[in-house]
C-alpha cells in the first residue's frame, strides 16, 4: 500500500481543481470594485484660494471665516451620477461631526437654486450642510477642479491638505478614521 | 517535494490565467437598445465606454442652456460615455491625445480632446466645461472620473481602439477589438 508521491499527486489535483477552479472564475468578480472609493490622497499643503458664494437662502459663506476648523469642499452638480450617489454619505459625515471643528460645504456647479432644491427634495436625506452656487464656475477654476464631484480637506489653517478626484463613500471607516485622526492631532 | 512544486507550478499557471482574464474586456448588450458596453478588466486603470446615440448627447447639452450650434456640433461626434479609474495602489496617468481608433479601412482617427471643446466655447464666450471627460490626468490612488470623449467618426463606425496609462514611469498599452459607435438612431420596433 506504499504509494508513490506520484500516484498520490493526481487524486490530490482532483480533489484540488474544483477549489482552484472556483478561485480562478472568481477573478473578476473580486476585481470588480464599488462604485465609490474610500481614500483621499494627501497634498502638499498650500493655501486655499479664499471664496465667497451664496447659498440657497442668498446667505453668504466665506471659506476663510471657517478658519479653525476642517472644513470638507465638495464640488458637484445634480446631473453628476457619482456626486449624487456620494451625497448621502456627505450628510452622514456632516452629521457625525457637526459638534466638532469640522464642516462641510458643497459648491454646486453651473445650476441655478430652483433647479437644485427641487432635486434635495428627491433625496432620501435632505442635506443640511450649506449648499453654495459657483453658477460660472469661477471657484472651481480657481481649485483646478477638472471632473466632478472633486473634494478637497481644508485645513483649520485654511490650507489645502487632502483631496479626492470621483465619488467617495464619505461615511467608510477608511474616511472617517481619517477625519478622526485629522481632528485628534494625530 | 515534486508533489509541492508541481501543486505550485500549477496554482501559478492559473493565477496567471486569472490575471491575463483580468485585462480582458466584458462587452455588455443593453437588451432593450442592443446596443454594446466595454468594460476593461485591467488592475491598474479600468475604462468603461457606453455609446451614446446623437438624440441623448443633444438632450444633455441643452439641458445645460447651451446655444443651438455649440449642441449641433459635439452631437455629431462618436460620444462615448468613459469611465476611467485608478485601480492600482499607485498613481497613474493616461492621456487621451496619444490613444488611437483604427477603423476598418486602417485609418487612425485620434479623440477630440476636452481642451479644443472648451477652448472653442470659451471664443464664443461659453464659461462651460462639464460633462467632457478631461483628456489627461493623473490620477491618485481610488481617483476615478467619469464623462463623456468625442471622436470625430460617423455614427455606427467600427474601430478597435488602442489606449494607454502611465503607472510608475512604464506606459501599459491595450486595444478594445471592434467597438462601434452609436447609430444615428435606435430602429423603430
Amino acid at each position: 500500500m506504499n504509494q508513490t508521491v506520484e500516484a498520490v499527486w493526481p487524486r490530490r489535483f482532483c480533489r484540488l481543481m474544483p477549489l482552484l477552479l472556483m478561485c480562478w472564475l472568481s477573478q473578476p468578480l473580486l476585481a470588480a470594485d464599488p462604485l465609490l472609493s474610500t481614500t483621499l490622497t494627501a497634498l502638499e499643503p498650500v493655501e486655499a484660494p479664499d471664496f465667497t458664494l451664496q447659498d440657497m437662502d442668498g446667505v453668504s459663506h466665506t471659506l476663510s471665516h471657517l478658519r479653525g476648523n476642517y472644513v470638507l469642499v465638495n464640488f458637484w452638480a445634480t446631473w453628476c451620477p457619482p456626486c449624487r450617489k456620494e451625497m448621502p454619505s456627505l450628510e452622514y459625515l456632516y452629521r457625525k461631526y457637526r459638534d466638532r471643528p469640522f464642516r462641510v460645504l458643497a459648491v454646486n456647479q453651473w445650476e441655478d437654486p430652483d433647479h437644485v432644491f427641487s432635486y434635495m427634495g428627491e433625496l432620501a436625506v435632505f442635506p443640511s450642510f450649506p449648499i453654495l452656487f459657483d453658477r460660472k464656475s469661477v471657484v472651481s477654476e480657481h481649485y483646478g477642479v477638472r471632473g466632478l464631484p472633486t473634494s478637497f480637506i481644508v485645513d483649520p489653517e485654511g490650507r489645502l491638505v487632502y483631496r479626492a478626484i470621483g465619488g467617495r463613500d464619505f461615511d467608510h471607516p477608511d474616511v472617517t478614521g481619517l477625519i478622526d485622526s485629522l481632528l485628534e492631532g494625530r | 517535494m515534486r508533489c509541492s512544486l508541481a501543486f505550485l507550478l500549477t496554482f501559478m499557471l492559473l493565477t496567471a490565467c486569472s490575471r491575463s482574464e483580468v485585462n480582458n474586456v466584458d462587452v455588455t448588450t443593453n437588451p432593450d437598445t442592443g446596443l454594446k458596453t466595454w468594460k476593461t478588466r485591467d488592475q491598474a486603470f479600468s475604462l468603461e465606454l457606453v455609446p451614446l446615440l446623437p438624440d441623448f448627447v443633444r438632450a444633455v447639452f441643452m439641458a445645460k442652456n447651451l446655444p443651438a450650434d455649440v449642441v449641433g456640433a459635439i452631437s455629431g461626434y462618436c460620444v462615448f460615455g468613459t469611465i476611467v479609474r485608478n485601480q492600482a495602489d499607485v498613481p497613474v496617468s493616461y492621456d487621451m491625445r496619444t490613444w488611437r481608433y483604427i477603423t476598418q479601412d486602417g485609418v487612425e482617427h485620434r479623440a477630440r480632446p476636452k481642451s479644443a471643446w472648451v477652448e472653442a466655447w470659451r471664443e464664443q464666450g461659453i464659461a462651460f466645461r462639464w460633462t467632457l471627460l478631461y483628456e489627461a490626468q493623473t490620477y491618485a490612488v481610488g481617483d476615478w472620473g467619469q464623462g463623456f470623449t468625442t471622436v470625430k467618426l460617423p455614427p455606427g463606425t467600427h474601430f478597435d481602439l488602442h489606449y494607454n496609462w502611465q503607472q510608475a514611469g512604464e506606459t501599459h498599452t491595450r486595444v478594445i477589438k471592434d467597438m462601434a459607435c452609436a447609430p444615428a438612431s435606435l430602429p423603430d420596433n
